[in-house]
């Protein structure tokens, strides 16, 4: 369960250009679910995404994730909960150029110091699981968009994160991708992950395994998002 | 003034500690009112937000101000040839009547600052700021004298002037000496003094090798009690046995007892390993006292007891060398033949 109350989050507070992204934001995320987060440009969805996970602090506001609070966490222990709870799949699949797609799933697990031998054993399921098994030994910059934002699911999915974290996750995808996106969506689903998407793409929006599509405009809820 | 490397280190260092000391504490004396760790507001997020920077720059300030001891104790050597009668450090520490109250000042504010260092490590190992408001009452303690070291001194090293006549530590270490507190350090009894030094030392060492070994539970929070408590008594006891009996054997002479001369180099600059390992193993063994009450903090219930492990075992190394130290400099002493 992913609780927010009250959650704001204003950029250069006190000076003239201040901007108010996120405004009052309470809602209740149930595990296990698709949660979509829809809303023009500017609506706060990608700086709601990014409290969520982590990523940022509140301005004023708490989280709770599975029943621990994480805005009050120092640092040290953010990181921890950034590694190990959430994974981020990125509006371009941020791989890093001249390494191989097999070196890239397995970067985010390099921290945590885990035996080699299983950690391979690992990334190169995933990236079989995502179709990718050809594409191993396949530098980042080899890769096809479609392939690209695959090898990136795989990299958010290394660390076996409860939640992934998706932003604008289709945008660079034709729509036939964008449904390709979405049925490894649903595989992820069925895998118990709890997933939380920032998209104004109406294929992510509408498609039948997202359990609730939460409106945003001006850093606050359409309707009730409780 | 005297335009000396050390003495501008000592001025300007003691001044940035000074105003970043101040200015956390305005930081700590806001948390202590506002702190509201179930709140969500704006400020509260704002206080967590600024007590880990705080925490951070007060912790490179006050490792500082540990370090400054040992450059003001040897700022002072190397300006003794520049005065009529000094020998030594004692000598420049006397030709001005703050010298020896800013050396007092600095020797508490060591430990006050190795202990808050101490507080500081272990409120960093909980999730929820769980020591935040000890810490900074602890801060708001050591500001002040912080404060006052850093004006006592600029005033003292303000105040000073090349060939001012001042009394060398022969005189102010010695038995009927010029120096209250030297002359009376020096007229302690030697022999009890030894005995104190093993005891406290030995006791020190000993619990802190034992808390080593039984560190959970009861018996680990009584062992660091009577670590901290054999600490502090073994720093009093082993500053005192420094001067009125270890000195004469490494000078290898029965009447002179100058706690500075230790410091310099016909003396193998011995004074440093010994006075470091001596305040080093107070601070470790007093900071793993400290910490008792913390063991009962849910969020540091695993933490806490492994740091004050580490603190015991380095205080009880520390401890054991201090005593090796003082030994080999007696046995090897043309004195003690």
């Amino acid at each position: 369960m992913i609780e927010l109350r009250d959650v704001r989050k204003v950029y250069n507070e006190g000076r003239p250009d201040e901007v108010t992204a996120v405004d009052g934001v309470t809602l209740a995320i149930a595990p296990r679910t698709v949660t979509v987060l829809r809303g023009p440009s500017g609506s706060g969805k990608t700086s709601l995404l990014s409290l969520i996970g982590a990523m940022a602090r509140p301005t004023s506001g708490r989280i709770v994730v599975d029943g621990r609070e994480i805005t009050s966490l120092p640092e040290r222990f953010l990181t921890d909960v950034r590694r190990k709870t959430f994974g981020f799949v990125f509006q371009q699949g941020n791989l890093v150029r001249g390494v191989t797609t097999l070196e890239n799933v397995m970067l985010p697990a390099y921290p945590l110091g885990e035996p080699r031998p299983a950690l391979l054993a690992r990334a190169r399921a995933l990236l079989e699981m995502l179709d990718l098994g050809h594409r191993l030994r396949s530098k980042a910059e080899w890769l096809s968009g479609g392939e690209a934002q695959r090898a990136a699911i795989a990299r958010a999915l290394v660390n076996e994160p409860k939640v992934i974290i998706a932003d604008e996750p289709t945008a660079h995808l034709d729509t036939k991708l964008s449904r390709e996106f979405m049925e490894i969506v649903a595989r992820l689903k069925a895998r118990q992950k709890t997933i939380v998407i920032a998209s104004h793409d109406p294929v992510v929006a509408e498609a039948s395994v997202v359990d609730r599509a939460v409106g945003m405009r001006d850093g606050r809820l359409d309707g009730d998002g409780a | 003034m005297i335009l000396h490397p050390g003495v501008l280190a000592l001025l300007a260092g003691s001044a940035l500690v000074s105003a970043l000391l101040l200015v956390s504490a305005w930081n700590g004396l806001v948390i202590l009112r506002r702190w509201d760790l179930a709140s969500g507001s704006a400020l509260q997020l704002s206080l967590e937000r600024r007590t880990y920077l705080v925490s951070t720059i007060v912790g490179y300030v006050l490792a500082f101000e540990v370090v400054s001891l040992f450059l003001y104790v040897y700022t002072a050597d190397a300006l003794a040839p520049m005065f009529t009668g000094a020998m030594c450090a004692a000598g420049t520490l006397a030709a001005d009547g703050w010298g020896y109250p800013v050396l007092v000042l600095r020797l508490a504010n060591f430990v006050l600052a190795g202990l808050w260092l101490v507080v500081n490590r272990a409120d960093t190992l909980g999730h929820d700021y769980p020591l935040v408001r000890p810490k900074y009452v602890l801060l708001l303690a050591l500001t002040p004298l912080v404060l006052a070291e850093a004006v006592l001194q600029a005033r003292y090293f303000l105040a000073l002037e090349p060939e001012v006549i001042t009394s060398c530590c022969g005189s102010l270490f010695s038995r009927g000496g010029t120096s209250g507190v030297g002359a009376g350090l020096a007229v302690l009894p030697a022999a009890p003094l030894a005995v104190a030094l093993y005891a406290t030392a030995g006791a020190a060492g000993g619990a802190g090798a034992a808390f080593g070994r039984w560190w959970r539970g009861a018996r680990g929070a009584a062992l660091a009690v009577l670590l901290g408590a054999a600490a502090a008594l073994a720093l009093a006891a082993g500053l005192a046995a420094v001067v009125s009996w270890v000195s004469p054997y490494v000078y290898e002479l029965p009447t002179h007892r100058c706690p500075f001369c230790l410091l310099q180099a016909e003396y193998g600059w011995v004074g440093y390993p010994l006075y470091a390992t001596l305040l080093g193993g107070a601070v470790c063994g007093m900071g793993a006292g400290v910490l008792v009450p913390a063991r009962r903090v849910p969020s540091l219930a695993e933490a806490v007891p492994a740091l004050q492990r580490r603190l015991a075992i380095a205080a009880a190394v520390l401890f054991a060398l201090f005593a090796a130290i003082v030994t080999w400099k007696v046995l090897a002493s043309h004195l003690a033949a």
